[in-house]
């Protein structure tokens, strides 16, 4: 039995049910009205997927590599060879010039002899990115059991590369020289020593590819910018247009106002989630091992961080484009230190405390694990967690700024 | 003609002083566009690394004798690696699952044995492949600690010998590898980026929202002078940030400057100047704060830094993005800033990357003016 005020107070303001889906159904026509925010929101993140999942790729191979052959004999045009054999080192291509195309468009070392200093030539001007010298006499050291000395001037502006060519060369040498040391072993009827060998097993992925590891950490960083930067400035247009004042004199409380506006971000964001998935197993070969309800639990956790965000923004701004700044402040460091670009076992400690901090961080772990590693819920409840608290906590913070700004 | 030339410029100065008027107005934009460069410089200096320490092994010891023992302690020694566990051979994808290990090293039964007799013998290592990039460094890793453990073991018979073939790396430009020097010119491109295309796509769509364009139109200020005048001041900013982030790269990471300055600030100049056009385009095209940032997004910092060689080489993208990556006017800054500061190219090397940003420049400022002019009449 209500009593007469109750009803009083429900006559002259609406349940809260119906406030909401009223602020539910403006803000979703005010969304869908507007063409280009939908492809922005919808269209946008599908094709920066796309884009990112090719473009991103770790693997180094093809690195284009001189080989100054001072050794001139069919056993150094065979290392030459060899050497370039698995796709790693790449023949340096010159279109520059003529005289360099001759050489390297004749069969290995036919005549070659490049100093090392025009090389080094090549690799300021980046015609190559390593040069492997061998020596003069290489072949006739080698076969008089003295030691020779193979020099690799390497590109150092990209340090992964280098270290991947400089790998590759002396993985090649080492290999020949123990097999060499061996030999001469056997020769003398020295028994060769033992031999560790490592077989490799690799779980998951066995093809080492990227895009599958890579595609699933993009969606969450494609979540967040658009979610973020979308409600932070959404609000700030309103407060600008003056609109927002305009349905906080309606009868709607503010708290359910916020509420009906996030809903069609969020239903937004897990339609983003969906496509991501269908284009990322569909192009990329993501797998999908582990409980999908994981994912969408894990997904909307991570909206409520990423919402509460954009709204706490919009209330410390005064304008669009401050807002748009402030959101871009708090993106691009949440997505660096997110784990997604790089391995944050890789940063250092301090920076490695700051992500235990950051949403980012365990909404794709979430992802990944799921995915790829095939996780439920008894491996991934602390990342879970964490999003909760991180969630509940922005929003808190983020309504009562909001209420104190209205108030 | 002179005289329409100057009251021309005047008209020029009145605009760039009324847009310099409104940053200043708003001092927390104004923070926000050069603070932002240097957090973000900074972090990217310290945060982009691939070079994994103290990677967290499990170990799968069903041997347990003194030669197993000797090859776990070889592979852990090094502090690259670190034993995280003891445990069974089939627990790997759990550790990986809980993130606790990214590889199990088993080492099999009768390995000492194997070793004791000088025969050939196996021992696995269990990667997690999700993060392929973490998997090759451990396999890696490992394959060369436990190259020099079988060295080691040799003893007397091989390792006395010096190496038949000795391979000697010389590292130029960034000998110590480190990513910074990497990033920083890579870095410089993004963020110019960001303040270029977004600050000015973001303040004439504010113009067109507000309506303050058409006011702006009944001047005697021309369409042109408009235009110039609204893109000064973010020039400027422009050049300011990019001298605020070499000198901050120069003092916190000692990136060098290799190269001619004066080579180096015409080149970042005409890339401002395109990516203003660009981001001028957008606002004349979108003319909503909203759609303009998106419309920002995705055609400038996206491309930026993906299509840059910022962070991703270029040379192992599918042919179709690297014929995109060519109209991608921040991957001939990339190259430019890169070959200026660590290589210390000069003219005769980087001539195409000049010439690259100055058509980019010219034709998109034609193309925003064009339209920019259509909108109107």
């Amino acid at each position: 039995m209500a009593t007469p005020g109750a009803m009083m107070a429900t006559a002259s303001r609406p349940s809260a049910r119906v406030q909401l889906a009223a602020v539910f159904r403006k803000e979703v026509r005010q969304t869908v009205r507007d063409r280009r925010i939908m492809f922005m929101l919808i269209v946008a993140p599908l094709l920066q997927t796309v884009v990112f999942g090719f473009a991103v790729d770790f693997d180094v191979d093809r690195v284009p590599t001189l080989v100054v052959d001072r050794d001139g004999t069919a056993e150094s045009r065979g290392h030459a060879r060899r050497l370039l054999a698995d796709g790693t080192l790449l023949r340096a291509r010159f279109d520059r010039r003529g005289e360099a195309a001759t050489i390297f468009g004749a069969p290995w070392g036919a005549g070659t002899s490049r100093s090392p200093a025009e090389a080094e030539r090549d690799l300021d001007a980046g015609d190559a990115a390593a040069a492997v010298i061998l020596p003069r006499g290489l072949a006739a050291d080698l076969a008089a059991e003295r030691s020779a000395e193979v020099q690799v001037v390497l590109d150092g502006t990209d340090p992964n590369r280098a270290t991947v060519a400089g790998g590759a060369v002396s993985r090649y040498f080492g290999d020949l020289g123990e097999a060499m040391a061996r030999e001469r072993l056997a020769a003398r009827g020295i028994p060769a020593p033992a031999q560790i060998e490592v077989v490799p097993r690799i779980a998951f992925n066995p093809g080492l590819k990227t895009p599958p590891y890579m595609v699933p950490g993009i969606a969450a960083l494609l979540l967040l910018i658009v979610t973020t930067i979308v409600t932070a400035m959404g609000l700030s247009r309103e407060r600008e247009m003056g609109t927002l004042e305009q349905v906080l004199v309606t009868p709607i409380r503010p708290i359910l106002l916020l509420v009906g506006k996030m809903g069609p971000f969020v239903v937004i964001g897990l339609v983003d989630v969906a496509l991501l998935l269908a284009v990322g197993t569909w192009l990329f070969d993501v797998p999908l091992r582990g409980p999908l309800p994981v994912v969408l639990v894990g997904t909307l956790l991570y909206l409520m961080t990423t919402l509460g965000v954009g709204l706490l923004i919009s209330t410390l701004s005064t304008s669009q484009q401050q807002s748009f700044l402030g959101g871009f402040l708090f993106v691009l460091p949440a997505i660096l230190l997110s784990g997604v670009m790089t391995p944050i076992r890789a940063m250092p400690g301090w920076l490695q405390a700051i992500t235990w901090v950051n949403p980012v961080r365990y909404y794709a772990e979430v992802m990944r694990t799921v995915l790829l590693r095939g996780g439920g819920f008894a491996d991934l409840w602390p990342q879970l967690l964490a999003l909760a608290l991180l969630g509940g906590g922005i929003l808190v913070a983020a309504t009562r700024r909001f209420r104190e700004r209205i108030g | 003609m002179k005289g329409v030339l100057a009251r021309s410029l005047v008209r020029i100065g009145a605009m760039a002083g009324k847009e310099t008027l409104h940053i200043r107005r708003d001092p927390r934009t104004l923070y926000l566009a050069l603070v932002m460069p240097v957090l973000m410089l900074f972090l990217f200096g310290y945060g982009v690394s691939f070079d994994l320490e103290r990677i967290p092994l499990a170990v799968a010891d069903l041997d347990r004798t003194e030669a197993s023992r000797a090859l776990v302690s070889a592979v852990v020694a090094s502090r690259e690696l670190e034993e995280v566990a003891r445990v069974a051979p089939q627990d790997g994808p759990r550790l990986f699952r809980e993130d606790t290990a990214v590889a199990v090293l088993d080492i099999p039964e009768g390995y000492g044995r194997d070793i004791a007799q000088g025969r050939r013998t196996k021992v696995q290592l269990v990667v997690d492949g999700a993060d392929a990039v973490v998997a090759n460094q451990v396999l890696a890793k490992v394959d060369a600690l436990v190259r020099s453990e079988t060295r080691r073991l040799a003893g007397p018979a091989l390792a006395d010998r010096s190496p038949p073939i000795e391979v000697r790396l010389w590292t130029r430009y960034n000998p110590t590898g480190r990513s910074a020097l990497f990033m920083v010119p890579g870095l410089a491109a993004y963020l110019l980026a960001i303040s270029a295309v977004l600050l000015t796509a973001l303040t004439v769509a504010g113009e067109w929202e507000r309506g303050s364009m058409e006011q702006l139109f009944a001047s005697p200020v021309g369409r042109l002078e408009i235009v110039l005048g609204k893109l000064l001041p973010y020039l400027v900013l422009g050049m300011i940030e990019l001298q605020l982030v070499l000198a901050f790269g120069a003092f916190a990471f000692d990136v060098p400057l290799r190269g001619s300055a004066l080579l180096l600030f015409t080149i970042g100049f005409f890339f401002l100047v395109g990516m203003l056009g660009q981001g001028l385009l957008i606002s004349v095209i979108a003319k909503n704060q909203l759609v303009a940032t998106q419309a920002g997004a995705l055609s400038a910092l996206l491309p930026s830094m993906l299509l840059s060689g910022m962070v991703f080489p270029l040379e192992n993208m599918p042919l179709p993005l690297q014929l995109l990556s060519r109209v991608v006017p921040a991957r001939y800054l990339v190259h430019a800033l890169r070959g200026i500061l660590l290589k210390g190219n000069g003219f005769a090397v980087l001539w195409p990357d000049l010439v690259a940003q100055v058509a980019f420049a010219i034709l998109i400022i034609a193309l925003a003016t064009a339209r920019f002019q259509r909108r109107l009449a």
